[in-house]
């Protein structure tokens, strides 16, 4: 079942935006960088894509613009009609026609172009070409003005059409103008259509929709029909009488016999008379309406007889209902009648149509027949049947705290006394309901003041411990850490094999006591004393992270005082007394150590530097004693003397930039000499691509080239096409 | 009004906000000044294109003013009509200066002074036989160089077919063979699309009519019969002769006026 709603279509851009459109998206979405230089196939297929894409674009649009439309002959008759009344046919197929035709004219003019460039020779051919082939293209849509223009107020007017089904249970007002009817639709629906005392207030149609035994009813309000030929009718007319023609409903054919419309009871009977072939088909109820202004009982009895005459032609089926909009008298029974006669005539086409057959042979209704005379009752407990004999009313369930419903709105008054009833029941002993929690809750303050204690619920071994607290945190450590359902298996596990390991270590006992029985007191503790040694040896090695750096040298390991200062000294006495506890003779060793000192060079320098300055500070200290020491404080002798040792050691010291490594670019060469030569061949090899010049004549390419900088700067110009 | 015209629905029911004509009247004013600032602004292509659009605008504007001063304004034949009784027979040749019916037979005589192949585009840039000709080298070792393909729009005959390989030294690429000329009728300034009988006359060379090569200014002839026109001795013309206006190897097509 198709769904009606014309608010889906794309709106359609006028001719000169189409054309913004297309071309700004050809710029944005097709390369724009070319140059002559480039190879001439490059060039082509630049510009051929340009054409291709322009191309593409304009079609894509146009067929989405066909595919939204829709087509008059696809749709159901009433909105194919519609659409004619409202935008003429002729005009709406022509639009889209040319549309289709400009469709067609541009991919033509694209396939011809495109054929075209691939014979351009040169940039500027191919630049020509496809300016005249987007020129034409563009001209193309040009064309098209009026019909884009028409197709887009076509698409604004039909997505403001009023979602109407033409399938579904449908009520259907009619009349003259100004009789009442969108003030009956306002009555019966929310669509709040204008009410104006004047003729043709309501110039389109207008849905509104209503309930009757629950199920969704369509109301229609039609403009004003005029009682004159179709040629001449208008085309507000026009769009009522289409609804008529087209749309399976209910017709209420609303009369005025106030005649306060304007129209005369016999002229609305002759729009009735000439509109009747409409009416076939349909349910048709006839509304007598403006009963306020003028009663039924008090017209004039050649009025009343008009009317009755009325409905006599128009035969069995047509109902008489009176009402008035003003007093509300009748309102409901017209619609409830007229809704009930669609129905009925909406089941009845059901039933008798030509599908019910094969709904009706697969339906088969099987009673069953009594197997015995025994009868098979349902099972009711006996303590359920004493207290229903007992609480002869059923105690009712609290409503409290719930939200009212309709139901228990009556009950409001009396909402505590069936709870005391159900209380006397308990202390009789024989029923006992169980209170809920929610009684609880709201006898006990309400939601936030009493909370059930879920505690009571706790399965445990010994129901006592149910109220216990637990603490969160026990001996330093959250309890939640140690939460395990399995500990006791485990803590069986473990002693368990806490007993298998003590039973071994105690068989291993037994036997080395056995071995170690030779041996007398003195011995056993010298044995014992070693085992620990080495235990805290092998523990003591074994220990990770002890030694993270390269083991020194025994040599130097031997002289070391602490691990940090390689160079400090064991004192020999300390060696001595380490050795010892090995049981070492430590004479040569020292002895050999004291040799190695002396011959050392770095050593035997220092003596010397020290035996010099010796033998000079007391020299020259004497002579300034000499000179100029009488007339100086003592503190300033001092100083003097203190910055003259001074100067002595920085003159004596030497720089340690003598063991600088050497330039990089010397690196592998054995002296200077060596170095200039190296420079001297390195320069006669380059003098090939540097020409006899230094290094001040090196030059930098420019970045700002001449010309490309120089002269007017346009769109289109320089290489950028 | 359409159930869902919800603006005016809004409107009908809710009216509109209390400053909503002075806000309409800001806008307009403020309208002026803007479309100035844009037009100070624009350049390139857009400006010409917004520059002859406002000029259009404008002009549309001017007439309407004047449409609108009809009565007030002062014409030129004002006088001349007023002035005394005009014969019948003069009636339809009142406003008529006689400066202008003479200049008009200047004309005239002019252009019948004028050679009878006067044509529309008189000179016309020759074109070289390296710029309408490129070489096909041919051969398997692609050393023979004597084929050419021609690089121009051409016009070939309905029953033309091409020589043997051997033989063809020009090639006309069917890509770019023309069929039709949209041709202007100077006179009705009207144009119309004519199929190509054929092409008389190529300024450049002669050999280049031979290939039937359409450049600038080449004459050709086209087919009128549609047209309906009429020669001196009162048969219906069927061949007319049209001269090239535009370069059609650039524009894709060929734009041609009569030759009257």
């Amino acid at each position: 079942m198709p769904v009606y709603n014309f608010k889906k279509m794309a709106p359609v851009p006028s001719a000169s935006d189409f054309v913004d459109i297309v071309l700004t998206r050809t710029q944005r979405k097709t390369p724009t960088v070319v140059h002559p230089g480039y190879k001439i196939t490059r060039i082509r297929s630049f510009y051929m894509r340009k054409i291709k894409f322009t191309q593409q674009t304009i079609s894509d649009r146009l067929t989405a613009m066909l595919a939204d439309f829709p087509r008059l002959s696809d749709i159901h008759p009433f909105y194919s009609d519609l659409c004619n009344t409202l935008y003429d046919r002729d005009h709406y197929k022509l639009a889209l026609g040319q549309i289709n035709t400009a469709k067609q004219l541009v991919d033509a003019v694209a396939r011809d172009m495109i054929r075209m460039v691939k014979y351009g020779d040169s940039l500027y051919r191919c630049k020509c070409l496809k300016r005249a082939a987007l020129g034409r293209m563009c001209t193309i849509l040009k064309r098209q003005k009026a019909s884009l223009s028409y197709l887009e107020e076509v698409r604004k007017h039909m997505s403001r059409l009023p979602a109407l089904d033409p399938n579904t249970r449908t009520l259907l007002m009619c009349g003259l103008p100004n009789v009442g009817k969108s003030s009956f639709m306002n009555k019966i629906t929310r669509a709040n259509v204008d009410v104006q005392p004047y003729a043709f207030t309501t110039k389109s149609l207008f849905v509104g929709h209503t309930d009757y035994k629950y199920l969704r009813w369509q109301v229609i309000d039609t403009p004003g029909i005029l009682d004159h030929s179709l040629e001449q009718r208008n085309t507000i007319e026009m769009q009522a009488i289409t609804a008529l023609a087209h749309l399976t409903c209910s017709v209420l054919y609303f009369m005025d016999i106030s005649e306060q419309c304007g129209y005369t009871i016999e002229q609305q009977c002759n729009l009735f008379r000439s509109i009747q072939p409409l009416f076939a088909n349909k349910q048709l109820v006839v509304v007598i309406n403006k009963i306020d202004a003028q009663p039924w009982e008090t017209l004039e009895a050649d009025r009343k007889k008009l009317i009755e005459d009325l409905l006599e032609e128009s035969g069995p089926n047509t109902t008489m209902l009176k009402m008035s909009n003003v007093s509300e008298e009748g309102v409901s029974q017209v619609k409830n009648e007229a809704c009930e006669k669609l129905l009925a005539a909406r089941v009845d086409s059901r039933v008798s149509g030509n599908k019910v057959d094969s709904v009706m042979n697969r339906l088969q209704v099987v009673y069953p027949t009594a197997r015995d005379g025994v009868t098979r009752d349902a099972f009711i407990p006996e303590s359920v049947k004493k207290e229903k004999e007992l609480g002869a009313k059923k105690p009712k369930k609290s409503r409290k705290g719930y939200a009212p419903t309709v139901d228990d709105s009556d009950d409001e008054a009396d909402d505590t006394p069936p709870e005391s009833d159900d209380e006397m029941i308990g202390d009789d002993g024989v029923s006992t309901r169980k209170k809920t929690a929610r009684e609880l809750m709201w006898e006990n303050g309400g939601p936030g003041v009493w909370a059930p204690d879920y505690r009571e619920q706790y399965d445990l071994a010994d129901p006592e411990w149910r109220f216990d607290a637990i603490p969160q945190i026990l001996d330093g450590k959250n309890i939640a850490d140690y939460v395990d359902p399995d500990i006791d298996d485990r803590l069986r596990l473990l002693e368990e094999e806490e007993d298998q390991l003590a039973a071994e270590y105690d068989a291993a006992n037994m036997q080395r006591m056995d071995d170690d029985d030779s041996l007398d007191e003195m011995e056993k503790a010298q044995v014992s004393e070693i085992r620990d040694r080495v235990k805290i040896a092998r523990a003591h090695k074994e220990r990770p992270g002890g030694r993270n750096r390269p083991a020194l040298p025994r040599e130097i390991r031997g002289r070391v005082k602490d691990m940090h200062d390689s160079d400090a000294k064991l004192k020999a006495s300390a060696i001595e007394k380490r050795m010892d506890k090995y049981g070492v003779d430590t004479g040569a060793m020292l002895e050999r150590g004291r040799k190695r000192e002396r011959d050392d060079p770095r050593e035997i320098r220092r003596r010397k530097r020290d035996a010099e300055m010796e033998d000079a500070a007391p020299a020259t200290n004497e002579d300034e004693e000499m000179e100029d020491g009488r007339g100086k404080s003592k503190g300033a002798i001092k100083r003097a003397r203190k910055e003259r040792e001074q100067s002595v050691k920085r003159a004596s010291s030497q720089a340690r930039s003598h063991s600088r490594p050497r330039e990089p670019s010397q690196m592998g060469l054995k002296d200077d000499d060596m170095a200039k030569v190296a420079k001297k061949v390195e320069k006669q090899g380059q003098f090939r691509w540097h020409g006899g010049a230094g290094e001040g004549d090196h030059t930098k390419a420019v970045h700002l080239v001449k010309w490309m900088n120089t002269g007017k700067k346009r769109n289109g110009t320089h290489y950028c096409r | 009004m359409p159930q869902h015209e919800h603006m005016e629905r809004h409107r009908k029911l809710h009216g509109r906000r209390f400053d909503a004509e002075e806000r309409e009247r800001k806008r307009d004013a403020r309208m002026v000044h803007k479309r100035s600032e844009f037009a100070q602004k624009v350049h390139g292509i857009r400006a010409k294109l917004y520059n002859q659009r406002r000029f259009k605008e404008k002009a549309t504007m001017r007439k309407t003013i004047a449409q609108h001063n009809e009565r007030s304004n002062k014409h030129a034949n004002d006088d001349a009509v007023a002035d005394g009784a005009v014969p019948a027979y003069l009636l339809d040749r009142e406003g008529v200066s006689r400066a202008k019916v003479l200049s008009n037979t200047v004309k005239q005589k002019r252009k019948e002074k004028a050679g009878k192949w006067e044509v529309p585009i008189p000179k016309v840039k020759p074109v070289a036989d390296d710029e309408m000709f490129k070489v096909q080298r041919t051969g398997s070792k692609k050393n023979k160089a004597w084929k050419r393909v021609v690089t121009k729009c051409t016009f070939v005959g309905d029953n033309f077919t091409r020589k043997a390989p051997k033989y063809e030294r020009f090639i006309r690429p069917s890509g770019l063979r023309m069929k039709r000329a949209n041709v202007t009728h100077p006179e009705l300034k009207t144009s119309f699309q004519l199929d190509i009988l054929g092409v008389k006359k190529n300024p450049s060379s002669s050999l280049y009519t031979n290939l039937g090569v359409l450049t600038k200014g080449t004459i050709i002839e086209v087919n009128v019969s549609d047209l309906g026109l009429v020669t001196t001795s009162g048969r219906v013309a069927w061949g007319k002769m049209a001269q090239v206006t535009n370069n059609p190897e650039l524009d894709g097509c060929v734009n041609a006026v009569l030759l009257v």
